[in-house]
């Protein structure tokens, strides 16, 4: 069964927020599956954790609604909802125990002894905090407080587990780490993970798929894969990841495509989902990803397309290089990504060279 | 140190704190009537002296029920006032606030003053009770100061979190807010406790024929052969001090300690 078979778990209609005069969130429409990892993603102040609070309760909306499994949940306050959150900072009890802290949930639910200690006790160990139960929360390194607050939210076997930039405070190697164990976590408990990032790589490699975020409105929701290669518009091709910008003409075909000309580059056709923001006239723009870019060497030709250049700036990853290329009758340098490998010797600066390039990886935008 | 001169303004500024103090104990078991150098001899005269007056402890027993009493209060009302003041806003709240604290600055002359006018013409007997109505006035500000910056320092997400896990508003506050501030209660009560019980302006106009601690001490300055007595109390009073700040303090710490947060100053 594919996610978009499931059924709808969460649904944002029409959701307005206002705080005082500023308009926090503009008209949010969206649905989200049961069992789906789904993220929030886009720049810091365009309404993620706002948005996910209204899920959990703590923000009133203004107008719309919110749906959590069929229900408006105008209706149900916080302590009642079907839903658990994994705050920013973690909010571990200072004074508590790590295992009075995972078990917190639970003294509603009037458990014996046993039954509370083995349920605290799977839940740590779900999050390898096996044995730590007896420690003071706050004396726990940031990864474990992660641990804890999300052993802490999972006890009570929500419907949806909010998360608000659960791994902006770890550092990057942890962060990676943490990024699989989630992603292991969520196939293994098979709730909904709603996920709030600013990071759009954390949000490429985690989610089914991302709404990205900006000034309170939603501008694109897919799966990761059609968010990277199809972005619907420039500021959303832009925050994910790297794109270079060539200005072109487009014109409609009889078959739904497009006669695109790129200046500098030449004329060439591409079909209709290539133009998920549907542009066309002059002064349209055409993107292409750096590693849809190649450099040819001595004796290679292209698949498609070439156009020679000068090797303008080199930046060196180990394992990636980064040039920066002014191709042979247009403006700006392009930026394009080289996978380092044995007998492909890294080009230095001024160094003329061929770019390989193929229509089939552009897109096109307004 | 670099500077001469500070060094000996440090010192001599703390003989002029703490001489007064330590020669309280030393006339206290000096066997003369006098107090003046040279001191005379060891006796615990003074301390029998003190110990059968029950005038004195009626009075201390008066200043303990008041002391009590408005420290309680005030910290009750200081925690409504710290956690409206730091989680809510309201209109009007910078002026109602203002109008808390302003006792704090306000002499305590005109304050005892005018609670006797209004007491006098609304026709209510002078007696503890009317103390500690007094005493509530000036001791809440302090409360309300030092309770707000343990409530201020309170991560709201953790209120968050306790609601998000199924508890109500009421079980929060007292599950996870209560035990976060217990240190700044502690600071309250004790701050509280102390100026009530050093009172003396609003004790003295507003007490009627019931006479407090610091009001019977300043009454038997009169007779010059029951001074060495007071000296005794004094004593007492300082080794009492000590010990329940002491004790406080150890509390507060603890109390902090276990949540693991930063120690902000206390007050000592
Ligand atoms: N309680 C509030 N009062 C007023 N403005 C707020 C409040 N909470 C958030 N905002 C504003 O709403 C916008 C969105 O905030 P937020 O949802 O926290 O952004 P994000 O999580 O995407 O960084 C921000 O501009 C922020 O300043
Ligand atoms: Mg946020």
């Amino acid at each position: 069964m594919t996610v978009s078979d499931k059924p709808t778990m969460i649904e944002f209609r029409d959701v307005q927020k206002y705080y005082g005069d500023y308009h926090a969130l503009r008209g949010i429409n969206a649905t989200i599956k049961a069992g789906e990892f789904f993220s929030l993603l886009g720049p810091s102040g365009c309404g993620k954790t706002t948005l996910l609070r209204t899920i959990a309760g703590f923000e009133d909306i203004s107008s719309g609604a919110v749906l959590i499994d069929g229900k408006d949940a105008a209706q149900i306050p916080p302590n009642k909802r079907p839903t658990n959150m994994v705050f920013q900072s973690y909010a571990i009890f200072p004074h508590l125990t790590v295992e009075q802290n995972v078990g917190f949930g639970l003294r509603r639910e009037n458990l014996s002894k046993d039954e509370m200690g083995r349920r605290v006790g799977e839940a740590l160990e779900m999050v390898g905090l096996k044995g730590f139960g007896k420690r003071a929360a706050h004396a726990l390194s940031g990864g474990q407080r992660q641990r804890v607050a999300l052993a802490r939210a999972l006890i009570l076997k929500p419907k949806v587990l909010l998360l608000d930039e659960p791994l902006s405070a770890l550092d990057k190697k942890l962060r990676e780490n943490m990024q699989v164990e989630l992603i292991k976590l969520q196939r293994q408990v098979g709730i909904t993970f709603i996920l709030v990032t600013h990071d759009q790589e954390e949000a490429l490699v985690m989610s089914d798929r991302i709404a990205v975020m900006f000034e309170g409105q939603i501008a694109q929701l897919d799966d990761p894969e059609t968010l990277y290669r199809r972005p619907k518009s420039r500021q959303v091709a832009d925050f994910i990841g790297t794109m270079n910008f060539l200005p072109a003409t487009a014109h409609p075909t009889s078959d739904g495509g497009f006669d695109v000309d790129v200046a500098g580059l030449g004329q060439c056709h591409i079909p209709a989902d290539q133009a998920p923001g549907a542009a066309t006239g002059n002064g349209v723009n055409v993107g292409f990803r750096p590693e849809t870019l190649t450099i040819l060497y001595e004796g290679q030709q292209p698949t498609d397309r070439e156009t020679p250049g000068t090797v303008e700036e080199v930046v060196y990853y180990g394992d990636m290089t980064y040039y920066d290329v002014k191709l042979d009758g247009v403006a700006e340098p392009v930026r394009l990504s080289m996978r380092n490998v044995p007998g492909r010797p890294v080009l230095d600066i001024g160094t003329r060279t061929r770019v390989a390039w193929s229509p089939s990886a552009l897109v096109l935008f307004r | 140190m670099k500077f001469p001169a500070l060094k000996t303004y440090a010192i001599v500024y703390l003989i002029f704190l703490y001489a007064p103090i330590v020669l309280l104990p030393l006339f206290a078991f000096n066997n003369s009537k006098v107090i003046a150098f040279p001191l005379s001899g060891f006796t615990t005269e003074w301390f029998q002296m003190m110990w059968n007056d029950t005038q004195l402890f009626k009075a201390v027993k008066n200043s303990l029920i008041i002391a009590v009493s408005s420290s309680v209060l005030s910290t009750c009302l200081g925690v409504f006032a710290a956690r409206a003041s730091t989680r809510f806003n309201f209109p009007g709240k910078g002026s109602i606030l203002g109008l808390i604290m302003l006792p704090m600055v306000l002499p305590e002359m005109i304050v005892a003053m005018s609670l006797l006018v209004v007491l006098l013409t609304i026709g209510m007997p002078l007696s503890i009770l009317t103390i500690i109505m007094g005493h509530l006035l000036i001791c809440t500000p302090f409360a309300v100061a030092i309770l707000s910056s343990a409530f201020q320092s309170l991560d709201r997400s953790l209120e968050e979190a306790a609601y998000d896990l199924g508890e109500t508003p009421a079980s929060t506050f007292r599950l996870i807010v209560l035990p976060l501030v217990m240190p700044g209660i502690i600071s309250s009560l004790l701050i509280c406790f102390t100026i009530s019980l050093d009172e003396f302006i609003i004790a003295y106009f507003l007490g009627g024929n019931q006479t407090v601690l610091s009001v019977y001490i300043y009454g038997q300055f009169r007779f010059p052969a029951r001074v060495p007595a007071i000296m005794a109390l004094g004593t007492v009073l300082v080794c009492l001090s000590i010990c329940l700040l002491s004790i406080a303090e150890f509390y507060r710490r603890r109390g902090i300690a276990r949540t693991g947060a930063k120690d902000t100053g206390g007050f000592l």
